[in-house]
């Protein structure tokens, strides 16, 4: 814990302040709402005071936010919480965001009026000791001490993330990089770097970061010790930027021993969920059983989240609607968490895809009923005719097969899916062919160029209208009238 | 009569030296061109000018060269008695004609070599003549063979290539066409100092290619411009488009509008990207991607000048057929103007072949109604889809089957039988017979690679380069370019430095 920022000190209500650059540190959490803000209705299956309890630091508020912002049913609760949790740290921003937000939800809590006291005492506090710490600094400038030039960083750094200026805090820190004499200085500095890119939403900065984490000289014990967290904030950037399969190795790498080592950005709990969901995603079924469910330190973890195990086994023996009904199960859950909110529809699509694509290979054909009754159950009982033209079940097929993700076709008049079957041999010559005319066209036309070069014949044209050669063409094309004739 | 004699005598002998050495053939043949030349200015020859039978004393599969001088001289005379470019003599119903269709048969594609000024210039004197009469039909077979008898692989361009497709558009008579454009063409008689070569080779050998022989000096071309190998593609490209073998069609077109430029580029290549837009759409069902060989700033000037096209091609990718009816009809007058109107209404057509092509991707059966429903490509009406559908079925373009229910008339159902139902052993002879095609262009490619990379390898440029990699002290590599294994990357080197 120690190589970690100590960023959240539980800290004492009213001490400095700060101006007036609120507005560009609440960035991140922003984006994680954009473009449009997700509503959920239902209620989730956690309660939110232990769920919040697992975490530390500024992700608390962040999630509390979220949720308060998100759930309908929770909001007034999440954003009281928020409230208060904004209100134990020195980030003014945050407490504004809050009431704000608590008003629009619920204009009737006492809550909802700023506090406006105690905003211009913290405000002044943060201003003093912001004005306070660069001066150590310039003092331990001055003094050319390597060490006590890190440290004045570090502390400034420190207490701009605490006071949720985090552009100058990822500044701060990367002037430590510098000052630091021992890998240990490094790793921590880094981490730190890794905690605010990761608020800031700068997924990019958190990869590259943790890149150099991976290739700091620690040694082997501090690189062993460090190699959960790595993993767990590697994964959480490539969940970020997209690339699910990449994700997944990352969390289902990550070691045990994290356990509650890094819950000022992910839980095990967290670790299970995003890692699970990535890995069905992205795998194929060998691969689940293989790398998810036999794997020993990843068992673990689902160990934690059952459901999501129970899902990965349904998945590999193919029981794929046990499966999307559990992950529909959780969806609300799942809409409420910081990280996932923004990836759950593309997740779920995925999965959902691949249940499809999965389900039929077995098959030669299958009734569009059949298929139906798994992977549209509303739709069968709602409507008229569920495998019409019409129904958003053979419209999503349609536009599978359109993608190519599908390779078959649908007899819409005995309602049947069809598995096109592609003939290997016909399939080889015709590439055969395409390639071999292909290049013989590519090189026929480098010879011409190369011979024409040679003779001197390049086209020493110019384009103006009425000059010789557009008269040529003119007349070409009236024998061109003649051939369509 | 005793001259006649002489000459005949003369030419007899000639065959003699045809089975010896090459270099003692080709000095009397030299001989006897000078010999006659002489005669000719001496006008020693003028007894037979006038005498079209004097002709038959001679063969034109032996004595290819008496022939040929004395028929140039006979045509030259009479064009100067009548003072017409074409003497009515020589017009297929005069008497002259038989003889120059009678020489171009069969003469000797060897002895030709010798005279060839003499050769394209009776080539064009017929190819006129059946012009003024308006029967280009009578010359495009005769000249396509007396093409591909001088040089079988017609791989070395020269003005009567041009002159040849020409007259097939002409004549309509696109078949005819397609024995020299579908070989193909890797040199040109280079008529700058850049293109001459400097050896003159034993003419009457045997060469590994037709270039050795077909130089500028030899005169089987008349010199070239620049815009004569940009027309001949283009007019070879429309000629393909007659016959809807869009696919060679557009490589032709694409040879066109990769022309290197020192520059400006031409009408002929912007007209040529025109049309390969819309070959594209009608044969691919979209916008194909542009050859590589087009530099980006060229593409840029076609795009704009083309920008009505691209819009076509826009619409057309959308499969919505009301859009492209709109577009159409928006710049009727520019289709009109660059005289793509027919195949404009051709891209239209091809619309609902292709947007079928990709319900059969989809679909294994599905009712026409639906159908319209799904595809914006179709007519809205019912009926009208049915019918569109039928005849698009007939003509063969898109395998399918209409089935009519009894029960249900309003509901004809639309079905695709599955690929591999089509019979295997016809289609495995197709895939064969095009394989060995394109095997054989690809060993003609070779070829032609081989002769470019010695000529590069010659030239002056690549001296220069050399001394060059001399002087960086990597001389070693320099000398690949003449081994075997040279691919293409050296040409496009070559080229690189002259752009």
């Amino acid at each position: 814990m120690d190589t970690l920022p100590d960023a959240f000190a539980p800290a004492q209500a009213g001490s400095s302040s700060m101006p007036a650059n609120s507005g560009a540190k609440l960035g991140p959490v922003e984006n994680t709402n954009s473009p449009k803000p997700v509503k959920v209705d239902d209620p989730p299956k956690f309660d939110l005071e232990s769920y919040i309890a697992n975490y530390t630091g500024r992700t608390r508020f962040n999630r509390l936010y979220l949720i308060g912002n998100t759930s309908t049913l929770l909001a007034v609760d999440a954003l009281k919480l928020a409230i208060t949790e904004a209100k134990n740290g020195r980030d003014v921003g945050q407490y504004e965001k809050a009431v704000r937000a608590l008003a629009e939800a619920s204009p009737g809590e006492k809550e909802a009026s700023l506090d406006s006291v105690w905003v211009q005492d913290v405000q002044r506090s943060v201003r003093a000791q912001s004005e306070r710490l660069e001066h150590e600094l310039r003092g331990y400038k001055n003094n050319l001490i390597k060490e006590s030039i890190r440290m004045g960083n570090e502390d400034l750094g420190n207490h701009y993330y605490e006071t949720g200026d985090l552009l100058a805090a990822s500044k701060a820190y990367s002037r430590m990089r510098d000052y630091c004499t021992t890998p240990n200085h490094i790793a921590s500095m880094l981490f730190k770097m890794v905690n605010v890119y990761a608020e800031r939403g700068d997924w990019m900065g958190v990869q590259s970061n943790v890149h150099r984490l991976r290739n700091s000289q620690s040694k082997p014990e501090d690189l062993q010790k460090n190699q959960p967290k790595i993993l767990a904030a590697l994964g959480l950037a490539q969940m970020h930027s997209g690339s699910f399969r990449d994700a997944a190795t990352s969390f289902l790498a990550v070691d045990p021993s994290l356990s509650d080592t890094f819950n000022e950005m992910i839980t095990p709990n967290d670790i299970a969920v995003y890692g699970g969901l990535c890995a069905l995603a992205s795998m194929d079924r060998n691969e689940l059983q293989k790398l998810v469910l036999d794997s020993p330190t990843f068992r673990q973890f689902l160990e934690l989240e059952p459901h999501i195990r129970r899902a990965i086994a349904f998945f590999c023996n193919s029981k794929y609607r046990p499966c999307l009904d559990i992950l529909e199960n959780y969806r609300t859950d799942y809409l409420l968490d910081l990280n996932l909110q923004r990836h759950v529809p593309a997740l779920y699509t995925k999965i959902r895809t691949k249940s499809i694509q999965q389900y039929l290979v077995p098959f030669s054909r299958v009734t569009l009923d059949s298929m139906a009754a798994i992977f549209a159950p509303d739709v069968v009982g709602g409507e008229a005719r569920p495998t019409g033209l019409n129904s958003p079940f053979v419209q999503e097929l349609i536009s599978l097969i359109k993608e190519g993700i599908l390779d078959t076709r649908i007899d819409l008049e005995r309602g049947l899916l069809v598995s096109s079957q592609t003939d290997p041999r016909t399939e080889v010559q015709a590439k055969t062919l395409d390639s071999l005319s292909t290049f013989n066209k590519e090189a026929h036309t480098r010879i011409i160029r190369a011979a024409v070069f040679h003779a001197g014949l390049e086209v020493q044209g110019d384009i103006e209208p009425g000059s010789r050669e557009q008269m040529g063409a003119r007349k070409g094309g009236g024998y061109r009238r003649g051939v369509v004739g | 009569m005793a001259s006649i004699r002489a000459l005949v005598s003369r030419s007899a002998k000639l065959q003699q030296f045809a089975e010896r050495s090459d270099e003692k053939y080709d000095g009397q043949i030299q001989e006897l061109v000078a010999s006659l030349r002489q005669s000719l200015s001496d006008q020693t020859l003028n007894f037979a000018a006038n005498d079209p039978a004097v002709l038959d004393n001679f063969d034109p599969a032996a004595d290819a060269i008496t022939y040929l001088i004395l028929l140039r001289l006979q045509i030259q005379t009479l064009q100067e008695s009548s003072q017409q470019k074409i003497p009515t003599a020589l017009l297929p119903s005069g008497t002259l004609w038989p003889k120059a269709v009678h020489y171009i048969k069969g003469f000797n594609p060897v002895q030709v070599r010798y005279v060839g000024n003499e050769w394209r210039q009776l080539i064009e004197l017929v190819a006129h003549a059946a012009q003024s009469v308006s029967q280009p039909l009578l010359a495009t077979k005769i000249i396509r063979d007396a093409m591909l008898r001088l040089d079988p692989s017609c791989s070395v361009f020269t003005s009567t290539h041009l002159l040849f497709v020409r007259l097939c558009l002409h004549a309509k008579s696109y078949g005819c066409a397609l024995p020299i454009l579908d070989k193909y063409i890797c040199h040109f008689p280079g008529f700058t100092e850049r293109g001459l070569s400097k050896s003159s080779p034993v003419l009457c050998a045997r060469h590994e290619t037709s270039a050795a022989f077909i130089t500028a000096r030899s005169g089987l071309s008349a010199p070239l411009t620049w815009r004569d190998q940009s027309r001949y593609f283009l007019y070879g490209g429309m000629i393909y488009m007659a016959l809807k073998e869009w696919n060679k069609a557009s490589h032709f077109l694409e040879l066109v509008m990769s022309m290197p430029s020192l520059g400006p580029i031409s009408m002929i290549m912007v007209e040529a990207y025109k049309k390969w837009v819309l070959v594209g759409l009608i044969e691919a069902g979209k916008l194909r991607p542009t050859p590589k060989t087009i530099a980006p700033n060229v593409l840029k000037i076609y795009q704009s000048i083309a920008r009505p096209y691209l819009n076509l091609a826009q619409a057309f990718e959308l499969g919505d057929l009301k859009r492209l009816n709109a577009e159409i009809d928006a710049a009727v007058q520019i289709w009109r103007d660059d005289n793509n109107m027919g195949l404009v209404s051709q891209v239209k057509d091809s619309l609902s072949a292709h947007a079928l092509a990709g319900i059969k991707k989809i679909f294994a059966a599905i009712t026409v109604s639906e159908l319209s429903g799904q595809a914006l490509s179709l007519p809205d009406n019912v009926e009208a889809a049915e019918s569109e559908i039928a005849s698009l079925i007939m003509s063969g373009s898109v395998s399918a089957t209409l089935v009519h229910s009894p029960d249900h008339p309003e509901a004809t159902r639309l079905r695709f039988p599955s690929d591999s139902a089509l019979s295997r052993s016809s289609q495995e002879l197709q895939v064969q017979n095009k394989l060995e095609n394109e095997g054989r262009i690809l060993e003609a490619l070779i070829e032609g690679v081989k002769k470019r990379n010695q000529v590069l390898g010659l030239g002056p440029e690549y001296i220069d380069h050399l001394r060059m990699a001399q002087n960086w002290g990597a001389s070693g590599d320099g000398f690949a370019i003449m081994g075997e294994d040279t691919g293409l990357e050296m040409d496009e080197d070559i080229m690189g430095d002259q752009t």
